[in-house]
């Protein structure tokens, strides 16, 4: 069932510029970086001289955070808003699905997109890197990392933003809610280690930066369990 | 439990709005094979109603059983035969008609020919690979029904079908309802605030006001409610009046005009034989047929008159 509300899912984002938007983010992302580095070639290849894909990966990093906050707000907006514009929710929960696989499949459609969108990272990343003549090795397993690691301690806000663009028809709220993330987050290693803003960043007082994607994980969980739940109870408008 | 006989039925169904009852003790009951108009103004809790009915509200008080089954608690298996359209018609708009059907039918899993069929049904087939958003309201409406009809159900509840529509719309849409349980088997719940509209095909109406269903009945039933009767346009009504009342008949005088119950022929002669043997000058004799939607009217307006 759930592989169906999928499929249905990626049909209705057809001509919805959905995917140029996931797409868009990690271009956009790694273009900024490709000026960075270019511009100041010789500056940052003599800062990093020691680690030079270290280097690239941890400004990618830097930049792609507040873009996956600001991504994931817009792809749950833009998601639900294909439901809100003509109160198609009446018409998909009337049909014999349970209200809560269908809440499931938007929060999973939003999780798949922004994965698609932290996948792309790491060949863009891996193709500046080569176009600046950065030599082997690759460090692949810091690559993945930076690209997977702050996608899965980021849930929270997955989940919550899927939440928040289902139940409002307006989204002004969530989007409101979305931006609020995005600056937070670009203050996040200010934060105490119990922030949420802080996890997708990985640092924590363990230096263990599977701590904070476990965290995330488990807080997305708990975020969606309560938006699906509450989802269900409701009455649709 | 449930009777069986009936296909839907609702027991006391309520729903409160902010303390207000928006749907009150509502009992409706739709047996196999009916086309059910439920009627009544705008308001009046037709849409709440249908919504409860789809699982989609939940009741404050009562119950709701399609095919003998509880909608609480058998939703999902209900559903599967119930197609429905609900106030406005919900589409995907950058999508077309064929992908929006399709959108749907993933849901219901059933055969892809099944978009062709109900296409066709609809009269849509030509249009189908246009963006629904470019489409005329009539076209949207029709492709609710046609989405409604995707999963072949045995219950389609239809509300205000027809609502916005012109003239030509609503006529298309009411010859495609009237072709559809003959054609199909399936029975039909179809909501309007207009009793002309659904009294040629409806076999059975529901009336609610204010929340409150105030009548529920075959349309028969309600025509012979509208009973007609003969006017006489004479030059003195008031004395004919009495003339008439002392001769014994049933003449009623509300000081605009002078009738009585539609009667025989025989009778009529009489009546104005009377009133000419009295030199009462007889302009007019003239039978009125009150109109349904007269009837339904007063019985909307002025609750308290049922």
């Amino acid at each position: 069932m759930m592989l169906r509300l999928l499929s249905a899912e990626f049909l209705k984002i057809r001509k919805k510029l959905l995917w140029l938007l996931v797409a868009l983010g990690p271009v956009g992302v790694v273009g900024l970086q490709a000026v960075n580095f270019g511009l100041r070639y010789d500056y940052l290849t003599k800062q990093y001289a020691r680690d030079l894909w270290g280097g690239l990966i941890t400004n990618v990093s830097l930049l792609a955070l507040p873009a996956m906050f600001i991504g994931l707000a817009i792809v749950a907006s833009m998601s639900a808003g294909i439901e809100h514009q003509t109160n198609a929710w009446k018409m998909t929960l009337a049909l014999p699905i349970s209200k809560r696989q269908a809440f499931g499949a938007k929060f999973l459609l939003n999780v798949l997109l922004l994965f698609v969108s932290c996948t792309l990272l790491v060949p863009f990343t891996l193709a500046l890197g080569w176009a600046l003549g950065f030599a082997a090795p690759i460090p692949a397993g810091e690559l993945l990392r930076a690209a997977y690691y702050p996608f899965l301690a980021c849930m929270p806000f997955v989940a919550l933003q899927s939440w928040l663009s289902v139940t409002f028809a307006n989204q002004a709220l969530p989007l409101t809610v979305g931006i609020i993330g995005m600056i937070a987050a670009m203050f996040g290693s200010r934060f105490p280690d119990w922030m949420p803003w802080k996890w997708p960043l990985l640092v924590n007082a363990w230096h263990e930066p599977l701590y904070s994607v476990g965290l995330g994980l488990l807080l997305g969980a708990a975020v969606f369990l309560i938006g699906m739940l509450e989802f269900a109870r409701k009455d649709v408008k | 439990m449930a009777n069986p006989t009936w296909i839907l039925e609702t027991r006391e169904l309520t729903k409160r709005l902010g303390g207000k009852p928006v749907v009150n003790e509502v009992n409706l009951a739709i047996g196999r094979g009916e086309i059910y108009g439920f009627l009544g103004p705008n308001g009046a809790g037709k849409t709440t109603t249908i919504r409860m009915l789809l699982g989609l509200a939940k009741p404050t008080k009562g119950s709701v059983h399609i095919f003998g089954h509880d909608i609480r608690k058998e939703r999902i298996q209900i559903l599967r035969k119930v197609g429905s359209l609900v106030e406005y018609p919900s589409y995907y708009g950058h999508l077309s008609a064929t992908e929006n059907l399709e959108a749907v039918r993933r849901l219901l899993g059933v055969p892809k020919s099944r978009i062709g069929e109900v296409l066709s049904i609809v009269r849509l087939t030509k249009e189908a690979d246009r963006a629904v958003k470019g489409y005329s309201l009539g076209m949207k409406q029709r492709l609710g029904i046609a989405t409604a009809l995707l999963g072949s159900p045995e219950l389609l509840v239809l509300d205000e079908p027809t609502n916005g529509l012109d003239p030509a719309g609503i006529q298309e849409i009411r010859e495609l309802i009237k072709s559809l349980p003959g054609s199909h088997g399936v029975t039909i719940l179809i909501s309007s605030h207009l009793l002309s509209e659904v009294e040629q095909m409806a076999t059975r109406v529901g009336i609610i006001a204010k929340g409150s269903l105030i009548y529920q009945d075959g349309i028969q039933m309600l025509r012979e409610r509208a009973k007609s009767r003969i006017r006489f346009g004479v030059s003195d009504p008031e004395a004919a009046w009495r003339l008439l009342l002392s001769h014994g008949y049933q003449a009623d005088w509300d000081r605009r005009q002078l009738s009585v119950d539609r009667t025989d022929d025989r009778t009529v002669a009489a009546i104005v034989a009377q009133l000419v043997r009295q030199d009462h000058q007889v302009y007019r004799v003239e039978e009125e047929t009150a109109s349904l939607e007269r009837i339904f009217l007063e019985m909307t307006g002025t609750e308290g008159s049922l």
